[in-house]
């Protein structure tokens, strides 16, 4: 069987340890080992600070969300930072729930969670 | 739903990751069709979602992984959907699961009761260690 779910994965380099992880679609059980493939690489790389843009994203299962938590313990054993950017008020609603929101810092749009992190190119 | 009711739609999938959208679509058609809103029907996708998670998950800790198949079954009632997740898998304690997650303070797994538990009006869990699990989501049309 194909992928059922279409998800979009990119990520794009802001400077040495920064970057810029997007997710669109739906993530779950089947899709999410990308995600996490995705981010550990970015660590492995050296990404220190990460935005994970889910302006696009329609659907989140528990197993991505605990994948973005696993990125941020991650990130702060290297004293790095993760933010998420622009999710849906559904996402929203997830992470309410599972009292996420208040372990993540939420910004409204990349160009927001990229605020502060000041690095040569770091840029939206 | 006149055209719908007291009806009962079983869908039987593989207990594999890729085959959960098949059952969410399928439960979101059911209930747009009830007439639940927007919000309702991505709940109850979500909810669905995650039963089926846990009972992948399950099955992949026991090298099972699509080894057993799992049930889904929506009862169409008058002002009701309930939904029920039966699988053949090790079963678990719900309460010990909701311990653990109380104690975590940045957990990565577990999420998926407290979704379920939230969406739904009511949820019920049969199981027990060995014996699989049947997790049974009611939504109702109306608000009491």
């Amino acid at each position: 069987m194909g992928n059922p779910v279409g998800m979009e994965l990119s990520s794009r380099r802001l400077g040495a340890t920064t970057a810029v992880l997007t997710i669109g679609g739906e993530v779950d059980l089947y899709t999410t080992p990308q995600v996490k493939e995705e981010i550990v690489g970015l660590i492995d790389a050296g990404v220190r600070r990460l935005v994970v843009d889910l302006s696009a994203a329609e659907y989140l299962d528990s197993t991505a969300l605990g994948t973005l938590v696993g990125a941020l313990k991650r990130l702060r054993e290297h004293d790095g930072e993760l933010r998420l950017a622009n999710p849906a008020p559904r996402i929203r609603k997830l992470l309410e729930i599972t009292r996420l929101l208040k372990v993540f810092e939420v910004r409204d749009s990349v160009a927001q969670a990229l605020e502060g992190w000041h690095e040569q190119g770091a840029t939206a | 739903m006149s055209t719908m009711a007291a009806s009962r739609i079983e869908l039987k999938i593989p207990g594999r990751p890729e085959f959960i959208s098949v059952a969410r679509l399928a439960v979101a058609a059911v209930a747009a069709r009830m007439g639940f809103d927007y919000d309702d029907i991505e709940d109850l996708k979500v909810a669905t979602g995650e039963a089926l998670t846990n009972a992948i998950q399950d099955a992949q800790t026991r090298g099972r992984e699509g080894g057993e198949d799992i049930l889904v079954m929506c009862s169409v009632e008058a002002q009701a959907l309930v939904i029920e997740v039966c699988d053949q898998g090790s079963g678990f304690d719900p309460e010990r699961r909701r311990c653990a997650l109380e104690q975590e303070e940045l957990p990565e797994g577990g999420l998926g009761l407290l979704l379920i538990e939230a969406l739904c009006d009511e949820v019920r869990f049969e199981t027990k260690p060995g014996s699989g699990t049947l997790v049974r989501m009611t939504k109702h049309l109306v608000r009491f």
